[in-house]
């Protein structure tokens, strides 16, 4: 085999990996990414109920009610709009009322936002860039949070 | 005073390493003034680390990094593993390890000097930079301005064995990649025709290449116990960006024994060397600057980030013009048969690489989404499992032949013992599924792991005379850490198919029955330890009537930061772990959610085989 056939061979091979790759993300991305919400942006907006979501915000103060050890509901707010959270797990050590969440799950109707995943700030000079900025632009943020 | 030696110590560290690159210019250093400065470069910069650990170790308030992560009332071994608990000491811990390894280069023997030369100054260099970097950003020598008698403590979170050992060893996993890089540019430079430089090669990307697999384990044990951080791999932005480096030095490992007799590879193996570097770096700005969201992430700053992508432009920018204006001259086309160990060596390659990009793809399409459209969204773990591990299969699947193709012809020693071999097996597994809950990425998981190990342990009884010596163990080495990931295939397989995951509801004496063993709930206490209060429950695990193990789950309250951490409790057995956590309470009622997760400890144990497979290769020759 020549050098110039072997590139050749090189060529195509490679080509028709990357064409499975290609097809293989192309049709795997729609499903899979989650799209990141504020509670002030989903007022405005009509979500699919079975589109997953995130939703970052802080706990709103004097929201947040047990109902038995391991299901919660809570309020996320940006301090224009807040909605309702219901959530059934453990809650990350850092969560607390007044401090910043990320929740991600299904709206099981308008009002009632159903969590399977609550994520909260990992220590106290860290909050997460996307809910920063975010928060930043709705003018709710507090340097000292 | 001892910040002072530290900071001191850095910038005279740069300052020789800054007059070794001018006068190299000008005058022809002889050898032994060469290596002086070298030394004395590296010397200096190890004694900076070393100056900002005892800093941590005598708790000097006055240094205000100090003063901002550490706390007198902490534990000596994090004291010492505080020292890179933060931003600021992680990055010295990184140049003192590109330091260490450009010493140990400045010792290795037996080739042309000239290369070595321009090896270590371009690691030089890439010192220069990084030190720059922490002298401007991220000084870790800072005087605090009010004098203070007590620290803010490290992060709760961070108070764990893993501290003391995950990130070193990870460090020394990219840091390496530097001297691999280093000399890909130096045989460029150089023009290099003979080819001693490529068994040097050989032997630092496979110390980078098993440093890096060592510490991408310890960090995924780490996070599989620690709650919070999605288990042993989570797909999470900081996870990726180190795997992203481990499959691309994966490639190189493998380009380079297939370098022997072919020219042409040389070109790849030199794009491989600036790549894995590149990685490395590129991942280091991704963590560090905070533009990615990610659970692993403790420190974010929008100047360090801009400072080291511009470091990052100039290496790889560098790198790949060199490798552009002076690319190597191929003559002697490669041995290609239908299938012979190059093409299938080949075909892995481009296999690799495209699952690099794949996972790169996907680790930085947020920041392109919000670039263009001002949407923020984020790409989970679905999306990687089901891109990534469909293009990997083929790479299996051909690794569990490769060793035994020839060179040269299209031959296939005991071919009908494989096909053989492989259709008994996926006849067991397909049968053993069917009686219990079948899945198909389960199935195709575990056949491709057990024919994996099965096909190597033919290949080891079939291919050698067996006399056991050192000398037996290496040649068989390849087999060794390809049986390494049959079994780690296995270990994932299971635990993320087969997993199942029991919430309940109990009171202090409870019994409850998960998956045929007996458990109870003992009893719940509260202890004080050196720095914190600890909350545990006692569960009981009962085996035929008879108390078999007593695991520990709960919480722990760290008085100083005001914090608490969840502390999950596992019980280990060789083909599950039964993974305890303690939730909330009401009215002495307790949420305790319960894992079983099958063959978690095979992850592990073929990482191990991996590991040390590695470590027989860097010893050969």
């Amino acid at each position: 085999m020549s050098l110039r056939y072997q590139r050749l061979l090189l060529i195509i091979l490679s080509l028709f990996f990357v064409l499975g790759a290609t097809l293989l993300i192309l049709f795997n991305t729609k499903e899979n990414i989650s799209y990141f919400y504020t509670p002030s942006e989903l007022s405005s907006l009509n979500i699919n109920l079975d589109k997953k979501i995130r939703i970052g915000g802080f706990v709103e103060k004097n929201s947040f009610n047990k109902v038995s050890a391991g299901d919660f509901n809570f309020k996320i707010t940006d301090d224009i709009n807040s909605i309702y959270v219901n959530y059934k797990g453990i809650l990350p050590d850092l969560f607390r009322e007044g401090q910043g969440a990320v929740i991600e799950g299904y709206f099981q109707n308008k009002e009632i936002f159903n969590a399977t995943t609550v994520f909260a700030k990992h220590d106290e000079n860290y909050m997460p860039a996307s809910i920063k900025s975010k928060l930043e632009n709705s003018g709710y943020w507090n340097k000292n949070y | 005073m001892s910040s002072l030696i530290g900071f001191a110590s850095l910038v005279l560290a740069i300052l020789f390493n800054a007059y070794l690159i001018f006068s190299n210019f000008f005058i022809k250093n002889n050898g032994k003034v060469f290596n002086l400065f070298i030394r004395t470069s590296s010397v200096l910069t190890i004694i900076s680390f070393f100056s900002l650990m005892f800093a941590y170790v005598v708790s000097d308030f006055s240094n205000f990094n100090v003063f901002q992560n550490s706390h007198s009332e902490k534990p000596l071994i994090y004291k010492i593993s505080g020292t890179w608990g933060n931003h600021e000491g992680s990055m010295l811990l990184w140049v003192s390890i590109l330091s260490i390894y450009g010493l140990l280069f400045s010792f290795t023997k037996n080739i042309d000097l000239k290369f070595k030369q321009e090896t270590l100054l371009i690691q030089s260099s890439i010192h220069i930079l990084f030190g720059l970097f922490i002298i401007f950003t991220s000084n870790p020598f800072l005087i605090n301005s009010v004098i203070v008698e007590e620290g803010l403590g490290l992060n709760p979170i961070l108070q764990d064995p893993g501290l003391a050992v995950h990130p070193p060893i990870l460090y020394a996993g990219y840091v390496g990649y530097s001297i691999v890089f280093s000399q890909a540019i130096a045989s460029l430079l150089n023009h290099n025709k003979n080819k001693d430089w490529i068994s040097v090669a050989k032997k630092w990307s496979l110390i980078s290449w098993t440093f890096l697999t060592a510490g991408i384990a310890l960090g995924s044990y780490w996070a599989y116990y620690e709650l919070g951080w999605g288990g042993w791999w989570f797909w999470d932005p900081v996870e990726n960006i180190s795997l992203m480096p481990w499959i691309a030095g994966l490639a190189l490992v493998h380009s380079l024994l297939m370098a022997k007799g072919e020219q042409l590879l040389k070109k790849w193996i030199i794009f491989l060397s600036i790549l894995c570097f590149s990685l490395s770096i590129f991942g280091t700005f991704l963590v560090r600057s905070g533009i990615l969201t990610s659970v692993h992430s403790f420190a974010s700053d929008a100047s360090r980030g801009l400072f080291i992508l511009l470091i990052f432009f100039i290496i790889t920018g560098f790198g790949f013009l060199i490798f552009l204006l002076k690319t190597p001259e191929s003559s002697k086309p490669i041995n290609f048969l239908f299938i012979n160990k190059a093409s299938a060596l080949v075909i892995n390659n481009i296999l690799m690489i495209i699952a690099t990009l794949t996972i790169l793809l996907g680790t930085i399409y947020p920041i392109i989404v919000e670039v263009l459209t001002n949407d923020r969204i984020s790409v989970g773990g679905p999306y990687f499992n089901s891109t990534v591990i469909p293009i990997m299969i083929p790479g299996f699947l051909l690794m569990s032949i490769a060793p035994i193709l020839s060179w040269q012809t299209n031959k296939v020693r005991n071919a009908r013992l494989y096909v053989l071999g492989f259709v008994v097996i996926s006849f067991i597994v397909l049968i053993q599924s069917y009686f219990s809950t079948f899945n198909t990425w389960g199935v195709l998981g575990l056949i491709l792991g057990i024919w994996i190990i099965l096909a190597s342990c033919i290949s080891i009884i079939s291919s050698s005379k067996i006399n056991y010596d050192f000398k037996l163990l290496q040649k068989i080495n390849p087999y060794i850490a390809h049986i390494g990931v049959g079994v780690a295939i296995i270990g994932i397989t299971c635990s993320s198919v087969f997993k199942n995951e029991y919430e309940l509801n109990i009171n202090e004496g409870d019994k409850f029955q998960i998956e045929n063993t007996m458990i109870s709930l003992e009893k719940i206490e509260m202890t004080n330890e050196i720095n914190f209060q600890a909350l545990r429950a006692n569960f009981l695990i009962e085996k035929n009537k008879k108390i078999v193990a007593r695991i520990k789950a709960g919480k722990n309250y760290y008085p100083v930061s005001k914090m608490i951490t969840t502390e999950a409790g596992i019980f280990h057995q060789w083909y599950r772990d039964i993974y305890f956590i303690v939730g909330d309470q009401k009215d002495n009622n307790w949420f305790v959610k319960v894992y079983i997760n099958p063959f978690v400890s095979f992850i592990w144990v073929g990482v191990l085989i991996m590991v040390l497979s590695g470590f027989i290769g860097i010893s050969k020759r």
